[in-house]
């Protein structure tokens, strides 16, 4: 096995469905190690991208490389050391939900049948039923469970949780935190804001299938602007007169406005001078960093561009 | 009050209302005109095609009766040798065989009323069982919908689709001239069938949980009642009915014996199963929950075995049940083409056209008809073959291959295991079906003869596997139309090739026309060795592109 410090390297990654264009030049680059976030509205190209980093569609264009190999012509030896689990999760209707799972984990290679075992019980998951009276939720836990349980190096999670429900997903959760700890990569593609932040490293967030924002969670909070909501003693309608504040509202002698990271310093001195009496700072979530990107000008959100294919 | 569905190509009118007046017990049947005009919407379609397609058999397989018999004098010659254990068992005792109408109830009385028994489980299930698991029954009973209305008006839209098709099978009787009593009752037997078994499926439907179970419950209901008259149509004495056949739904209209005695009041018989089952289908419905049914749903293995777990098991154990109907159908139609083929050939009139055409040129009618059925043999060969591929494509389809190819497995180890079941399953059906021909056949042919004349089809088994490989690699989308296509066409040039005029040349020059017919042709290699070959490039085409593709979903 070739020696890389990076689990998955994508650059300039194009691919096209006849005339509709899924990915146009993305770069994508998830460390050794490390949980990174995914995200995009539907149609972005997450899931064309993890299918080309599984071999089952070919590139147009660009360079993708997993743990060091090709991922089209090593699909089948790169499998042994990449788990995957899909959003849509379609089992054999007339298997039971264990023989799926055994299916999956043999054509994988390796597991560890005490994990396994460990894993129906943490997900609450009845093995013997067959596959047709699962619900969605139900056939998302076979394949986590398949996948959490292989020895893989790298997990490739398209919106695994998709059909979970909130304690299910806390279990997800603390299961990812396990392989991190174990040193596993993981690719998490997903719309809940709320589990990139509390589970990635690092985010890459793509539109029309290119890369728009990339890096560790941390760096991106502080290139945004941190908002702000201040009561002072005089009139709020004063506070424009403060270089560095901006989209200030004013109601009474309450005001909210936020403020780009550098200015902070500067302005909160100077609103010292206004004796706040109560000051309340939010630093950006995930969801404004997000949302930024797939605004137009007027601060509406804006959907995918038409004939775009999933 | 109105009504509206949720689904917006089968919304109704909005002025469709539901009065009091009809509201029936309790209200358990308000909704119930509207349901009818739902159930109409949904399946007109599917509805017309079953009337249609079962009617219209009656004025072909006429008219080639009347070919076939044209003389007052070839009847009576039939009606001397009819009664074969073999007719007896597969379409019930051959009663009237000295006149068109007996001999037409003899060709296609048992297909058509076991088709509308099949027609009428497949509607009761999908408009009952099946849409109260997707959940959309519901959806609706959610709304102003009485407990009974929609299942009452399932029961109702099928009794009358039985109705519609007996009476165009009794107008189409009447319209080729044939007697006027016998026509009706011929109608009102099949009729009568398919609303016994309307009974009967809707307390299946009541019973399972599931579709597949509601339907699996009803066929083997089917199964098991025409295997009761088959055995007592057996055991019969002469022509008399045996008192076994009254344990028989399909017994009881077999007595009414169409253009034979007429009999009427066993349709009472029919008509009470029908409405009795559908009565205490109702009750069933109204002391049960939503969704549940009264057999527990089966529970399976924990865990996968080593051989499920391989490559080459799982295809094998998906297509387990479909393998083993395929094999029970072929050791049985072996069986009966032996049994008849002295029979057949000793009727059939070498100078009339028609025969000559149909069974080839053989030496001696015999062959000819032994030739005709190891093609019959051939094609449901290369159906199950052509059958146990799709799957390949219905794994790809439905996203499953794709968590199998994110796991260690190559695409041509995964292409690889299909293609091997469906090669080697047809080659065994043709070697074991030639075999058994020859088996029953008790003399007329030569059992290892028989095999090796079927399995001499292989090769054109294989170039349709092929074409198949090929569509998959290109154009994976509608590759199963495609497939099915080319063999429905192949089917027609060398099986109807000469009565449709086509030349000589064509035939040879389709995959299964290419194929001498043994016994009635002498055997030759150079067509089956370009036919290998042809599959060969074709296959290889086929799976390299397939190795080149991307992997599409539905």
């Amino acid at each position: 096995m070739a020696t890389t410090n990076s689990a998955i390297e994508v650059s300039g990654l194009k691919k096209n469905y006849g005339h509709a264009v899924a990915l146009n030049g993305l770069d994508l680059r998830v460390e050794t190690g490390e949980v990174a976030g995914f995200l995009g509205p539907n149609g972005a190209g997450k899931s064309t991208t993890i299918r080309i980093l599984l071999g089952l569609l070919k590139a147009d264009g660009g360079v993708a490389r997993m743990l060091g190999r090709d991922p089209w012509k090593d699909a089948v030896s790169l499998h042994r050391d990449v788990a995957y689990v899909p959003g849509e999760v379609n089992l054999w209707p007339n298997l039971t939900g264990g023989q799926a799972i055994s299916i999956l984990s043999k054509l994988h290679g390796s597991f560890d049948t005490r994990r396994q075992n460990e894993l129906l019980e943490r997900f609450e998951l009845d093995p013997t039923k067959k596959a047709r009276s699962y619900s969605k939720g139900n056939r998302q836990k076979v394949a986590l469970v398949a996948a959490l349980s292989s020895n893989a190096e790298l997990l490739l999670l398209d919106e695994p949780t998709s059909g979970l429900d909130p304690l299910m997903e806390q279990v997800f959760t603390s299961c990812i935190r396990e392989e991190a700890a174990q040193g596993r990569s993981v690719l998490l593609s997903s719309h809940i804001f709320s589990e990139v932040e509390k589970l990635c490293d690092t985010v890459t967030i793509i539109r029309d299938g290119q890369t728009v924002e990339a890096g560790a969670l941390a760096e991106l909070r502080h290139l945004q602007r941190t908002q702000i909501s201040v009561e002072i003693a005089a009139n709020a309608g004063e506070l424009s007169a403060i270089t560095g504040i901006e989209d200030l509202e004013v109601a009474g002698t309450s005001a909210k406005f936020s403020v780009d990271q550098d200015q902070l310093p500067s302005v909160l001195s100077a609103l010292a001078t206004y004796a706040p009496r109560n000051l309340v700072s939010a630093p950006p979530s995930l969801e404004e960093l997000f949302l930024r990107h797939y605004s137009d000008n007027s601060g509406r959100p804006v959907g995918v561009r038409a004939g775009e294919q999933s | 009050m109105s009504t509206q569905t949720a689904h917006g190509r089968h919304a109704l009118p909005s002025t469709v209302s539901v009065s009091n007046k009809e509201a029936g017990h309790n209200g358990a049947m308000t909704g119930f005109s509207t349901m009818i005009w739902f159930i109409l919407r949904r399946n007109w379609l599917r509805l017309s095609i079953w009337a249609l397609v079962l009617a219209s058999m009656i004025p072909i397989v006429f008219d080639s009766q009347q070919q076939a018999f044209p003389t007052q004098a070839s009847r009576d010659a039939y009606a001397q040798v009819a009664n074969t254990p073999a007719v007896a068992a597969m379409t019930g005792l051959p009663y009237a065989a000295g006149s068109l109408g007996g001999i037409l109830v003899i060709k296609i009385w048992m297909t058509l009323a076991v088709s509308l028994a099949f027609a009428v489980t497949f509607l009761i299930t999908r408009n009952g069982r099946a849409e109260e698991e997707t959940g959309r029954t519901e959806l609706l009973r959610s709304r102003a919908l009485g407990r009974h209305a929609y299942s009452a008006a399932n029961y109702f839209v099928s009794a009358a689709l039985c109705v519609v098709t007996g009476a165009l099978i009794s107008l189409l009787c009447l319209a080729v001239r044939l007697p006027s009593t016998g026509s009706w009752v011929m109608g009102a037997s099949i009729a009568g069938t398919g609303l016994a078994f309307i009974g009967l499926a809707a307390l299946c439907g009541q019973v399972a949980s599931t579709s597949r179970g509601a339907n699996t419950l009803t066929v083997a209901l089917i199964g098991l009642f025409y295997f009761v008259r088959a055995a007592a149509d057996l055991e019969a004495e002469g022509m008399s009915p045996s008192p076994l056949s009254w344990f028989s739904p399909i017994g009881w209209a077999q007595n009414m014996r169409a253009f034979g005695e007429n009999n009427l009041w066993p349709l009472l018989a029919l008509l009470g199963l029908g409405v009795v089952g559908c009565i205490f289908a109702l009750r069933l419905e109204s002391s049960r929950d939503m969704g549940a049914g009264m057999l527990p749903e089966r529970r399976g293995p924990t865990r996968a075995t080593r051989f499920t777990a391989s490559a080459l098991g799982l295809p094998l154990r998906l297509q387990r049940a479909s393998l083993i109907s395929w094999f029970i159908g072929l050791v049985v139609s072996s069986l009966f083409f032996g049994s008849v083929a002295q029979s057949m050939s000793s009727l059939l009139d070498p100078s009339n056209p028609f025969a000559r055409n149909f069974v080839g040129g053989g030496a001696t009618m015999l062959d000819g008809v032994l030739g005709i059925f190891v093609l019959f043999n051939a094609l449901l060969a290369c159906a199950f073959a052509i059958q146990s591929l799709v799957t390949a494509r219905s794994e790809e389809e439905s996203g499953r291959l794709e968590q199998q190819l994110a796991g260690a497995l190559s695409r041509r180890t995964w292409l690889m295991t299909h293609l091997i079941i469906a090669v080697l399953g047809s080659g065994v059906m043709l070697l074991l079906g030639g075999y058994l021909i020859g088996v029953a056949s008790q003399g007329a042919g030569e059992p290892g003869l028989l095999a090796g004349a079927c399995f001499s089809y292989w090769p054109a088994v294989l170039l349709m596997l092929a074409l198949q490989l090929l569509a998959f690699g290109y154009l994976p989308r509608s590759s199963t139309v495609i497939v099915w296509g080319v063999y429905g066409l192949s089917v027609l040039a060398s099986m109807f090739g000469g009565l449709f005029s086509l030349s000589e040349n064509v035939i040879r020059a389709t995959p299964f026309g290419a194929v001498p017919r043994v016994p009635a042709e002498d055997f030759n290699w150079s067509p089956l060795l370009v036919l290998l070959l042809i599959s060969l490039a074709l296959g290889t085409v086929g799976l390299m592109r397939f190795n080149r593709r991307d992997v599409l979903t539905d």
